[in-house]
């Protein structure tokens, strides 16, 4: 179950009350005026969490920040951002979760993602940018991952991602897409090198071989095992079965191998 | 339609979910069990837990029961999303 990591201290502004009550698991200081936001700023250390659910409380935040800036943490913001706020609040915070066009979980489930454990394999929410045709997604730990819409290849049941309809549920689990709703650890494997070095190293103890790494690979490029001539789809299966050990594989097997996956030998295994 | 298992009212109170997800390519045919930041997967051609954290011990013998009871239609949605990588297919 979730265990709550050290979170030295958090502020949240917001003047909702009732929503207030759904952070009580990070017993935060609550900013509900900007004239109270000069005497937080005091209080901020580097690693402070600051959340805010209003513009008009982010805007006093900038107001009253110190020149030169000092590190007051990391800060989500949970409403709407206008872009000229973000370089100066990176001056000031070593993460800044934020959306333009995007969402964020609700706050009883945000709120639990900011303190678990294994808040960097979840997501807090997610911003949209229809320009660039990619979504940029915020970890538990505030870090991002930047992805393509072109990740979320349509299901075989025809269901295919709706990009106007984004959402975030099961507490940072699945991305909602419309009626498509993606994996978070799936979405994290593709595209997040260090999730999947530590899920490898996690999985190396139960399933730690080349043919493992490799069936892996091929099922993310999204290949069969007819894709890499001039090896037979039996071939393949047998060595993703373990059924040849990999120092035995020819050079020009590992070649075959490697070109259809466009890898080196070394990086196959860290799949 | 997204892939859930319609459970009983006590579970879900528990925050309970059983889902079948999109973007699954990687792993074996398989059902997800959700509850707040924890995910637990069974296999659905062994029926063993994937996974050794978190501790198949903290799902309920209950929830397992249902999801036996529902065992062919998660294999039957789970067939239909991922037909390149059907339950039946031992080699996948």
């Amino acid at each position: 179950m979730a265990i709550t990591q050290a979170v030295s201290n958090t502020i949240l502004l917001d003047r909702r009350a009732a929503r207030v009550k759904r952070f009580a698991n990070l017993r935060p200081k609550n900013v509900t005026s900007v004239s109270r936001i000069p005497e937080s700023i005091a209080l901020a250390e580097k690693n402070t969490l600051w959340i805010s659910y209003e513009q008009s409380l982010t805007n006093g935040l900038l107001k009253a920040l110190d020149w030169p800036p000092r590190q007051l943490g990391r800060i989500v913001l949970v409403h709407r951002l206008l872009p000229e706020g973000i370089p100066v609040l990176r001056n000031c915070f070593y993460r800044v979760a934020y959306r333009f066009d995007g969402a964020f979980l609700p706050p009883e489930e945000l709120s639990e993602v900011l303190a678990a454990d294994n808040g960097e394999d979840l997501i807090l929410g997610g911003t949209i940018d229809k320009t660039s045709r990619t979504i940029t997604l915020w970890k538990g730990n505030l870090d991002s991952v930047t992805v393509p819409f072109a990740a979320f290849r349509p299901s075989g049941d025809g269901i295919r991602p709706d990009f106007s309809s984004f959402a975030v549920t099961d507490y940072g689990q699945t991305l909602v897409l419309g009626e498509y709703q993606a994996a978070t650890d799936a979405v994290l494997y593709e595209l997040d090198p260090r999730y999947r070095r530590r899920i490898a190293k996690r999985r190396r103890a139960t399933e730690k071989t080349f043919g493992a790494s490799l069936r892996r690979l091929r099922k993310q490029r999204g290949l069969q095992r007819e894709d890499f001539p001039p090896l037979s789809p039996k071939t393949l299966a047998r060595i993703e079965q373990g059924k040849v050990e990999p120092e035995r594989l020819r050079r020009r097997t590992l070649d075959a191998i490697c070109n259809a996956l466009c890898v080196s030998v070394e990086e196959i295994g860290a799949y | 339609m997204p892939v859930e298992l319609r459970l009983p009212v006590v579970l879900q109170r528990a925050r309970w979910k059983v889902k079948i997800q999109e973007k699954e390519v990687v792993e074996p045919p398989h059902v997800s069990i959700l509850r707040r930041t924890a995910k637990w997967r069974i296999n659905l051609r062994t029926r063993e837990f994937m996974d050794s954290r978190p501790d198949p011990a903290e799902v309920p013998e209950g929830l397992l029961e249902f999801i036996a009871d529902h065992w062919n239609w998660l294999c039957e949605q789970w067939d239909e999303k991922y037909p390149d990588n059907p339950v039946a297919d031992v080699e996948g």
